[in-house]
C-alpha cells in the first residue's frame, strides 16, 4: 500500500464514520477540533483495525493522537510493526 | 390479601443478605476482603488470557459448582444462575425467613436481574455450533441461557409462588429489581421478596467486545483517582430478602436497614456517556421518596466504575444534589475492589452500603494515588473509616443513561 493510498484510507473511514467534511481532513488537522463525538471515535478505531489489520494500543505514552499526521504515521508504525513480528 | 387491590403504605426492610464475587463465596468474606482494602481484580484464569488486550478481570475465585449443586441438578445451571442460587441460599438462611408460615410463599416476590443471563450457556452453544458444526443442539440450552433463568430458578428452589421475573437495565439492573420489589412490598404487591442481581458474563468474545468500547483499564480499578484508565469486568451474586417491618418485628427478625427509598431516571442522551443531569435526578429522586434531606445521608456507595468520564460526572451530581455537604460524605466505590459486575453491580455494592450501615465501617476505594482536581471530594482512599452510617445511597448510572438510586436508613 502506498502512503497516499495509506492516507486516503484514513481519510473514508473518518468520513464515514464520524461524518467529517472531507474538506477538513488534513495532515494537520487537530483531531480535538474536529468535533468527533468519543463513540464515533471508537469506531474510527475499529474501522482502522480492520483495514489495516492491525491493534491501535489504549493509553499509550508512545501512542498519542493529537493530530492526523499522528494517525497516519500510527498506521504506517503499526503496520511496519506488523510486517517485522 | 387482593394483589390489585388498594394501595397500601408499608415500610420495608432488608433481614438477610448473600453473595458470591470475587472476593469471596459468602458475605463474611467478602465483608472482611471489603473493609481490608483486598483486590479481587488478577490476571484472567478461566481462559487464555494472552488472546486478549486486557488480561484483567474480577472472577470468582476457586469455585467447583459441586460444592454447591448436585450432578443432577447442575445441568440446568447456567454459571449466572449458580451465583443466583448460592446468594440466594445464603441470604435466606441469614434471615431466617420462613417462607411457609401464614404461606408467606404466595406472596414473596422473586426479582433477580442480569444483564446479559446465561452468556457461558450461549458462547458454549455458538462454539459448538459454528466452530465444530455440530448441528445439535443441547436440549437444556434455552432454559439455561434465559435472561430469565436465574429468577425461575429462585422461585423453584425455594417454593416462591408471588410475583416474579428478571429485570435487566446494563450496570443498574440489580438497583432497578430491588427497587421493584420494595415497591412492591411497600405498596401492598408482596409481603416479602428475595431480590437482587447476577452476572457471569464473561468470555473470550465478550472482553474483546468490551476492549473495543476502550473503557477497560489495563492494571487496575482507580476509581476517582488521576490517570485513572477504566473498570475492570467482574461476576458474582447479591442477594437480599426484603420484608415489612411489622413482619419483621414481630418475627424478631435482625434488621441490616431500612429500604427508604428509590429514585429511577434516564439520561435520554449517549449510548455510553453519562449525564449530570440524569444522575442527580435519580439521587433526588431518592431521597424525596426516602423523605431524607442531602444532610441526613452519610455515606455513597458510588457507581465509581473508574472511567475518566463516570467519576467525573457522577462527582460533579453528588455536589449538585447534596451542595455543600457533598464534602462532608464519605464516597467510596467497592468496584475498586471487586470490579464491575455489570447486572449485578448494584447487588454487590448494596451488600457492601448495608454492612457500612450495619457496622459503622466504611469500605475504601483502593488503587487511589494522585487526586484529580475534578473529583475533590472525600472518597475513603484505601483504608476503610469507621463511621456511624445513618443515611447512604447506593448509586448505579448505567451504560446507555438508565439511572438508579436506592436510599437506606438506619434501622434504630
Amino acid at each position: 500500500m502506498t502512503d497516499e493510498e495509506i492516507k486516503k484510507k484514513i481519510y473514508d473511514i473518518f468520513e464515514k464514520e464520524a461524518r467529517v467534511d472531507r474538506a477538513n481532513l488534513t495532515e494537520d488537522a487537530v483531531l480535538e477540533d474536529l468535533n468527533i463525538e468519543s463513540l464515533d471515535m471508537v469506531q474510527i478505531l475499529f474501522g482502522i483495525e480492520e483495514t489495516f489489520d492491525v491493534y491501535v494500543p489504549q493509553d499509550d505514552e508512545n501512542f498519542k493522537l493529537e493530530k492526523m499526521s499522528d494517525v497516519i504515521n500510527g498506521v504506517k508504525q503499526l503496520m511496519a510493526e506488523k510486517a517485522e513480528s | 390479601m387482593n394483589a390489585m387491590g388498594p394501595i397500601d403504605q408499608h415500610r420495608v426492610v432488608i433481614t438477610g443478605i448473600g453473595s458470591i464475587s470475587s472476593l469471596g463465596h459468602n458475605v463474611p468474606t467478602i465483608w472482611e476482603g471489603l473493609t481490608t482494602g483486598q483486590s479481587g481484580i488478577e490476571k484472567i484464569s478461566r481462559a487464555n488470557a494472552e488472546m486478549l488486550h486486557v488480561k484483567i478481570a474480577a472472577e470468582v475465585k476457586d469455585y467447583d459448582p459441586a460444592d454447591h449443586f448436585d450432578e443432577k441438578q447442575l445441568p440446568f445451571y447456567d454459571r449466572f444462575t449458580q451465583f443466583a442460587l448460592i446468594a440466594a441460599r445464603e441470604a435466606i438462611q441469614d434471615s431466617g425467613i420462613d417462607f411457609q408460615k401464614d404461606d408467606l410463599f404466595e406472596e414473596t416476590a422473586a426479582i433477580v436481574a442480569s444483564g446479559v443471563g446465561g452468556w457461558t450457556t450461549i458462547d458454549e452453544a455458538f462454539t459448538r455450533m459454528y466452530e465444530t458444526g455440530q448441528a445439535r443442539a443441547h436440549p437444556l440450552t434455552v432454559p439455561r441461557l434465559m435472561i430469565s433463568a436465574a429468577a425461575s430458578q429462585v422461585t423453584m428452589n425455594f417454593g416462591l409462588k408471588g410475583p416474579a421475573f428478571c429485570v435487566s437495565s446494563a450496570c443498574s439492573s440489580g438497583n432497578h429489581a430491588m427497587g421493584e420489589a420494595y415497591w412492591m412490598i411497600r405498596t401492598g404487591r408482596a409481603r416479602a421478596a428475595v431480590t437482587g442481581g447476577s452476572e457471569a458474563a464473561f468470555s473470550i468474545i465478550a472482553q474483546r467486545a468490551w476492549e473495543s468500547v476502550r473503557v477497560l483499564a489495563k492494571d487496575k480499578c482507580r476509581p476517582f483517582s488521576k490517570g485513572r484508565q477504566g473498570m475492570v469486568i467482574g461476576e458474582g451474586a447479591g442477594m437480599v430478602i426484603m420484608e415489612r417491618l411489622e413482619d419483621a418485628i414481630a418475627r424478631g427478625a435482625k434488621i441490616y436497614a431500612e429500604v427508604a427509598g428509590y429514585g429511577l431516571s434516564s439520561d435520554a442522551g449517549d449510548i455510553v456517556m453519562p449525564d449530570q443531569k440524569g444522575g442527580e435526578k435519580a439521587m433526588r429522586i431518592a431521597l424525596q421518596s426516602a423523605a431524607l434531606n442531602p444532610e441526613d445521608i452519610d455515606y455513597i456507595n458510588a457507581h465509581g466504575t473508574g472511567t475518566q468520564m463516570n467519576d467525573v460526572t457522577e462527582t460533579a451530581a453528588i455536589k449538585g444534589v447534596f451542595g455543600n455537604h457533598a464534602h462532608a460524605l464519605k464516597i467510596s466505590s467497592t468496584k475498586s475492589m471487586h470490579g464491575h459486575a455489570l447486572g449485578a453491580a448494584s447487588a454487590l455494592e448494596m451488600i457492601a452500603t448495608l454492612k457500612a450501615v450495619e457496622t459503622g465501617i466504611v469500605p475504601p476505594t483502593i488503587n487511589y494515588g494522585e487526586p484529580d482536581p475534578k473529583c475533590d471530594l472525600d472518597y475513603v482512599p484505601n483504608e476503610a473509616q469507621e463511621m456511624t452510617v445513618n443515611g447512604a445511597i447506593s448509586n448505579s448510572l448505567a451504560f446507555g443513561g438508565l439511572n438508579a438510586v436506592i436510599a437506606l436508613r438506619k434501622h434504630a
